[in-house]
């Protein structure tokens, strides 16, 4: 797979922050997602009752990543017919993004189970209902991500025109580098995964659509 | 069943296995505690909802909660036609297999939204410009279901006309079909007295298990962003007091006891005299809280006078219920009662009567007005194995 460049630019953390700057209209990377696996679900009521073919109402999602040395940031954009807002009822979901990362070594590291006891993954996870404070996880496989205590992500985000625009920023560098969050370098490179939730749909959790490998996010120096 | 059968990998087929040995694990308790609730004796009066509302679900997201509700039957209940959403399993090969079926999520306003009433332009109009009135909160419509809104209604035709209460909280069942349906694995059963609950640490409310719950007693709360429900009372448990719902039962309706241990009265009545049986065993999920079905009086025919032979519920409603059991357990309380009547002496109706109330619980009957109040230390639990 294609690397995905992070590049660098000038400009203010406060002007990447806002998903309506025309750089985020500029090229972007078409990243191709893909229901969940029923095989992978922990819940033997998921496996039953839900059918793959109705799972992952979002095929495709428009992402592209730039950092200004200080730092990085990540645009979304994927369609969704209507803002699944806020949880204003029990069978009511949120639309939702989320981008992935090992945090060691990314060939022992299944994307498919957000990794593993001894190669956990991070993930930053978007859902308009968390007032663009997106959460910071960490997970050691299928069932386990769990959101940590506090997330330095900010986002800011719309829905128009049955589109979603949604960026998330965050230091390069990580409070807790290794334990929950990944210190990303210029010059770096790391894997990255991303899933969307369309709450429509019925979709939470596990129930999702996500891209099924890991891709190379190669951070300009 | 979903999809077409697909061929596994080999890691897949590891996964099946480690999730199938967490979901078993999960179910595991070393010791099961119950309740029977005897419908015969249930005047609605609503104390255990009271209870257990002013302990457990007065605030933080948890006020349109019930844990313990009465319901009125025959009626829709609360949430609103629970009974037709789905969920729990199709059992199988004498249980050797259970397949999950699919539950629907009720909805807030099926289990009655939280209310607001205008008592600010009540008090500031003159006295009957306006009336006090009542509106759901999501989005101000005048309310139209509650818990016990249909209290009133009961079936048949007068003189023949009949209803009876049916209190409910979590079942916490032997094979709780929540458990199954968390993809977290943040609910599981308690080992020392098998309640189940929902560890708040782990949900991300996403809600499945409201989904798959038959008896559509787990709630969702909104500001939290969790799911929750009746616990069961375990930290009065643990300290050998008695659930709220039961101690505040004022119509001595409720024991509480191990199902698992012969000299408890729950046994006795369960495994024994078979008198109490669970709520739609059909659900598959083995339930631990148990009913003594209502032996209510006969019909009266068209003269007027009461007629032996029909019963004034109509037996096939309470087949629905509580499944072809209830002839027998019926049978048995109706011989049992007229042993008494004559004169005689019957072990199982000095159980119902409850003459001596502490007796009602068990070990669980320490007072806790007695008892010294220490603030709870903040402690966490972790259930074995699912962490990482």
């Amino acid at each position: 797979m294609a690397n995905i460049t992070c590049k660098k630019v000038s400009a203010a953390t406060k002007d990447l922050l806002d998903c309506k700057n025309p750089l985020w209209q500029t090229e972007k990377e078409l990243i191709e997602t893909a229901a969940t696996p029923l095989a992978n679900q922990p819940s033997p009521y998921i496996k039953g009752v839900y059918s793959e073919d109705k799972i992952g109402a979002v095929k495709k999602l428009w992402m592209k990543s730039v950092h200004n040395g200080e730092s990085i940031f990540f645009y979304f954009e994927w369609e969704s017919p209507q803002a699944n807002m806020k949880i204003q009822d029990i069978n009511v979901f949120a639309d939702g993004v989320a981008l992935l990362m090992p945090l060691k070594e990314i060939d022992k590291t299944p994307i498919t189970e957000m990794g593993t006891k001894d190669f956990p993954t991070t993930s930053w996870y978007w859902r308009p209902d968390f007032d663009d404070k997106p959460k910071n996880q960490v997970a050691h496989g299928l069932s386990t991500s769990l959101y940590t205590e506090k997330s330095s992500i900010a986002a800011s985000s719309k829905w128009e025109n049955g589109k979603w625009h949604v960026v998330m920023g965050r230091t390069l560098k990580a409070n807790k580098p290794g334990e929950e969050t990944v210190d990303l370098a210029p010059g770096g490179k790391i894997g990255i995964g991303f899933a969307v939730w369309e709450g429509s749909n019925g979709e939470r959790g596990g129930v999702k659509a996500f891209s099924k490998e890991w891709r190379d996010l190669v951070i300009e120096a | 069943m979903a999809v077409e059968e697909k061929v596994l990998t080999d890691r897949e087929k590891e996964l099946a296995k480690t999730f199938e040995a967490t979901k078993d694990m999960l179910r595991k308790s070393d010791h099961q505690v119950g309740m029977v609730m005897d419908l015969n004796k249930c005047i609605g009066c609503q104390l255990c909802s009271m209870a257990c509302k002013t302990l457990w679900t007065s605030f933080e997201g948890r006020e349109y909660m019930w844990w313990n509700k009465v319901n009125t039957m025959p009626g829709k209940g609360s949430p609103k036609d629970w009974e037709k959403m789905g969920g729990g399993y199709k059992v199988l090969f004498e249980g050797k297999v259970m397949e999950p079926v699919q539950g629907k999520h009720p909805t807030r306003k099926e289990f009655g939204d939280l209310w607001k009433f205008n008592w600010n332009e009540v008090v500031n109009s003159k006295a009957g410009d306006v009336h006090l009135q009542a509106k759901n909160q999501e989005d101000d419509s005048v309310p139209d279901w509650s818990m016990n809104w249909d209290e009133d209604q009961g079936a048949g035709t007068y003189p023949n006309s009949f209803y009876f209460y049916l209190p409910r909280i979590c079942n916490h069942c032997s094979y709780p079909a929540c458990v199954d349906a968390c993809p977290r694995n943040a609910i599981y059963k308690r080992e020392t007295d098998g309640a189940v609950v929902i560890d708040q640490d782990r949900c991300k409310g996403y809600r499945f298990c409201l989904e798959a719950c038959p008896y559509k007693v787990i709630y969702f709360n909104f500001v939290t962003d969790k799911s929750m429900k009746c616990i069961f009372c375990y930290p009065r448990l643990e300290q050998n007091v008695a659930n709220a719902c039961a101690r505040q039962c004022t119509a001595r309706v409720r024991w509480v006891g191990f199902v698992d241990k012969p000299e408890s009265i729950i046994y006795k009545l369960v495994k024994v005299w078979k008198v109490a049986l669970p709520l739609h065993s059909e659900f598959g999920t083995n339930p631990n809280v148990f009913y003594i079905p209502p032996l209510a009086p006969s019909r009266l025919d068209d003269s007027g006078k009461i007629d032996p032979t029909k019963p004034r519920i109509p037996r096939d409603y309470l087949r629905y219920l509580f499944g072809p059991e209830v002839d027998k357990s019926l049978e048995v309380m109706q011989t049992e009662l007229d042993k008494v009547r004559k004169g005689g002496k019957s072990e199982l109706m000095d159980i119902l009567i409850a003459r001596e109330w502490k007796k009602m619980f068990d070990i669980f009957d320490k007072d806790p007005a007695i008892m010294e109040r220490k603030p709870a230390k903040a402690g966490i639990y972790t259930r074995p194995g699912i962490k990482e």
